[in-house]
C-alpha cells in the first residue's frame, strides 16, 4: 500500500504517490532554476509542465490505471530530458569565434562591400576583410578624412560605386578570405542563423531583405541612409546617456559626500560656517537631510532614465516611482517650510549704539589689527586662563572658516566738537525685534587705542550658538579739523564714503595714506 | 551545426499549418532530429521572442487549452531565405562530393 497524492500540474489534476511526487517535484524545481531568468523562461517553464501533464494523462489512459507510478515518472524526465541536456544545448548556442577566420583564411581574399556589418555602405567594414584591419581604425581613419577638406568623402563615394556588394554566400565567403569548401559553408550557414536572431530582436530591420532585393544604386543609397541615421543616432544617443549617467553618478555621489561633511562627519563646527551658519542648530540636520533628497531624488531619476536609454533596459517599477516622487515631495516640502521659517529670522531690524571716547592727539595712525581680544565668555569657551595666556596675543587666523559675508564699515567724519570719538552701531536682524536686539548684542567687536594708534579688528565675531542673522558693525571715527591721519593701506576696504586709492603716486605706494581732516572733509595730503 | 537546422525544420513544420507543440515533437522525434523533449520549448520561445511565430489558445477536448503555433509574416520570410541558404548549402555539398568522385 502506497499513499498517493492529488497534484495540479498544467492544469489537470493527476493522482500520484508520493515517491513519484517527490522525484517530479525536485525535477521541476532544477528545471525552474535553469530557466528561472527572465518572464519569458516562465513560459517555458509552463509549457514543459503542460507536456508533462499530457503525457501523465495519457499514460493514465492508455495504461487503464488510475495512479502515476514512480517509473513513469522517470520514464517522462528522460523523455523530456534533464537539466543537464539543456545545458548542453545551451552551450551549443554560445557562437564559435568565427572572427579569427581572418587569419586563418585559406582562400583567397578579394574585396567586396560588407552590408553586413555596415555603418553606411559597408565599405568600411569591406576594406576591413581585405586588409585584415579592425573595422572601428578604419572607420575613425575615414572620418578623420572628412574634416580633411572632404576628400574622404569622396573617396568614400568612389570605393562606393567601384566596389561590389557581397551578394551571394561565395562572394561573401571570398571577402573574408574563408576556404570555398564544406567547412566554410557550414560555418556560414550556421553564422547566418545567428546573424538572424540579432537582426530579428531590432524591430523594423525584416523590411531589410525587401529592399535589398530591389538593388538599384538610388534604392541602395536611401537605405544605406536609413540604416546609418538609425545605427548613429542611436550610438549617439546612448553615448549621451552614458555621459548623462556618469555626470549624474559623480553628482550624486559628491551630494551624499558634501551631507556626510555637512552633518559633521569629518568636522563638527561646520555649523559656524557661512552660510551654514544661518541655518538654526535646532534643524539643521532635518534641514540638510531634505535639501539632499530634493537634490538626489531626480538625479537618480535622471541615471535610471539614462540606464534604460544606453542599455534597452525594462523600465522601473511603478510603485517604486510613485513612492520616490512622493518622498521627493516631502523632502521638497519640509525644506520649503525651513527656508520659509529661516527667511522670517530676517524681518526685523534692531540696532544699537555706543560711544568711545578717544584721547586726543594731533595726528592718528589707524590699522587693522589681527590680534583678537576675548571676552569673559570666551575664555571660557576656550578654556583660556590668565596665567599660560599672559604676555601673548591670539592671532586670528586669516584662512580660517570664513564665517560672514564683510560686516565691518568705517566711516571717517568731521568732529563737532574739539574732540575725537568713536562711535559703534551694532545692528542685526531677526524674527522680532527681541531677538533682532538679542543678536546685535551678542556681536563680539575688538577695537583698540594704543596712545596714537588705533586698531581696527578686520571683522566681528559671533558668540558661540549665534546664529548669522546679518550682523554688522558700523564705525564712525569723528576727529576735530587740523588732525592728520595716518590710514594703513589694508583699511582701505573697509572704509566708507572715501576712496584713498588714488591719494598719493606711485612713489608712495608703500606707505600709508596720509590724510588731513579740513572743513570739507578728509583731504589726501599728497595732493597738497 | 544541427541547430541551426532544428529551428529550420521546426519553421518547416509550422508552415504547413497551425500546429500544437506535441505534435512538433512527434515530427521531429519520427525524423530522429530530437533527443529530450525538453529543448523544444526554449527553441519555440526563442523563435517566438524574434517574431518569427505566434501561438493560439485552442480549447481541447478532454484536457486544458492547447497552444497552437503559427509562422508570422516575419517567420515566412526568414523561412524563404532560409530556404535558399538550404539550397546553396546542398549545392555544394553536391558539388563536393562530385569532386571527390573525380
Amino acid at each position: 500500500m502506497k499513499k498517493t497524492l492529488n497534484i495540479n500540474i498544467g492544469n489537470s489534476i493527476i493522482h500520484i504517490e508520493e515517491d513519484a511526487c517527490e522525484l517530479l517535484n525536485t525535477y521541476l524545481i532544477e528545471v525552474k532554476q535553469h530557466f528561472g531568468k527572465s518572464a519569458d523562461d516562465f513560459e517555458i517553464v509552463s509549457d514543459i509542465e503542460n507536456r508533462i501533464a499530457e503525457m501523465f494523462t495519457e499514460m493514465l489512459h492508455t495504461q487503464q490505471k488510475q495512479v502515476i507510478e514512480l517509473a513513469d515518472v522517470q520514464v517522462v524526465i528522460e523523455l523530456m530530458g534533464s537539466v543537464k541536456d539543456f545545458e548542453n544545448e545551451s552551450a551549443e548556442e554560445e557562437p564559435e569565434p568565427y572572427r579569427n577566420a581572418h587569419s586563418s583564411g585559406f582562400g583567397e581574399r578579394k574585396i567586396f562591400r560588407d552590408t553586413e556589418e555596415a555603418m553606411a555602405a559597408g565599405v568600411c567594414a569591406g576594406l576591413s576583410h581585405y586588409l585584415r584591419m579592425d573595422v572601428s581604425i578604419l572607420r575613425i581613419i575615414a572620418v578623420m578624412t572628412v574634416f580633411l577638406g572632404g576628400s574622404g568623402l569622396i573617396a568614400y563615394l568612389i570605393l562606393w560605386v567601384s566596389i561590389p556588394r557581397a551578394v551571394t554566400r561565395a562572394e561573401k565567403m571570398a571577402m573574408k578570405g574563408e576556404a570555398f569548401n564544406l567547412q566554410g559553408f557550414k560555418r556560414n550557414f550556421e553564422e547566418e542563423m545567428s546573424n538572424l536572431k540579432d537582426s530579428f530582436r531590432n524591430a523594423g530591420d525584416h523590411m531589410r531583405p525587401f529592399v535589398k532585393e530591389s538593388g538599384t544604386f538610388v534604392t541602395e543609397f536611401a537605405e544605406v541612409l536609413g540604416t546609418f541615421v538609425r545605427t548613429a543616432g542611436k550610438t549617439i544617443l546612448k553615448f549621451i546617456a552614458i555621459v548623462i549617467m556618469i555626470s549624474a553618478s559623480m553628482a550624486l555621489i559628491s551630494a551624499l559626500i558634501s551631507v556626510a561633511a555637512l552633518l559633521g562627519f569629518w568636522d563638527s563646527s561646520t555649523t559656524e560656517i557661512f552660510p551654514l551658519n544661518i541655518v538654526d542648530k535646532a534643524y539643521f540636520s532635518t534641514f540638510v537631510i531634505a535639501a539632499l533628497f530634493v537634490v538626489i531624488i531626480p538625479l537618480f531619476s535622471l541615471i535610471l532614465l539614462s540606464i534604460r536609454v544606453a542599455f534597452n533596459s525594462r523600465s522601473i517599477n511603478k510603485m517604486f516611482s510613485y513612492a520616490l516622487l512622493l518622498l521627493w515631495i516631502c523632502a521638497l516640502s519640509v525644506a520649503i517650510f525651513y527656508t520659509a521659517k529661516i527667511s522670517t529670522e530676517f524681518k526685523e531690524d534692531a540696532e544699537f549704539t555706543q560711544n568711545v571716547p578717544l584721547k586726543a592727539y594731533p595726528l592718528y595712525t589707524l590699522s587693522i589689527d589681527r590680534s583678537r581680544f576675548f571676552s569673559r565668555e570666551d575664555s571660557l569657551r576656550y578654556q583660556l586662563s590668565a596665567k599660560e595666556y599672559t604676555g601673548r596675543i591670539i592671532q586670528d587666523d586669516k584662512s580660517g572658516p570664513f564665517k560672514a559675508p564683510r560686516n565691518v564699515s568705517i566711516r571717517i567724519e568731521k568732529s563737532e566738537g574739539a574732540l575725537p570719538s568713536l562711535t559703534e552701531s551694532y545692528s542685526s536682524q531677526g524674527i522680532n525685534f527681541e531677538t533682532a536686539l538679542y543678536h546685535a548684542k551678542n556681536i563680539h567687536y575688538d577695537f583698540t587705542q594704543k596712545d596714537s594708534v588705533l586698531k581696527f579688528s578686520p571683522q566681528l565675531h559671533l558668540m558661540k550658538n549665534v546664529n548669522w542673522r546679518n550682523q554688522q558693525v558700523k564705525l564712525v571715527l569723528r576727529v576735530p579739523v587740523g588732525v592728520k591721519l595716518n590710514i594703513d593701506r589694508d583699511l582701505d576696504r573697509y572704509l566708507q564714503g572715501y576712496s584713498l586709492w588714488d591719494c598719493g603716486d606711485e612713489e608712495h605706494r608703500e606707505e600709508p595714506y596720509q590724510a588731513i581732516m579740513t572743513a570739507e572733509g578728509l583731504k589726501c595730503i599728497f595732493d597738497q | 551545426m544541427r541547430k541551426g537546422i532544428l529551428e529550420y525544420c521546426v519553421l518547416l513544420i509550422i508552415s504547413r499549418g497551425e500546429i500544437y507543440a506535441s505534435d512538433i515533437i512527434a515530427e521531429l522525434k519520427s525524423a530522429k532530429l530530437l533527443v529530450v523533449e525538453g529543448t523544444l520549448y526554449p527553441l519555440l520561445t526563442r523563435l517566438k521572442n524574434n517574431g518569427l511565430l505566434n501561438y493560439n489558445w485552442v480549447e481541447s477536448t478532454g484536457g486544458p487549452p492547447r497552444k497552437y503555433y503559427t509562422l508570422t509574416p516575419d517567420g515566412v520570410s526568414i523561412l524563404s531565405q532560409l530556404d535558399g541558404t538550404w539550397q546553396e548549402l546542398s549545392f555544394a555539398i553536391a558539388q563536393s562530393k562530385e569532386s571527390k568522385k573525380n
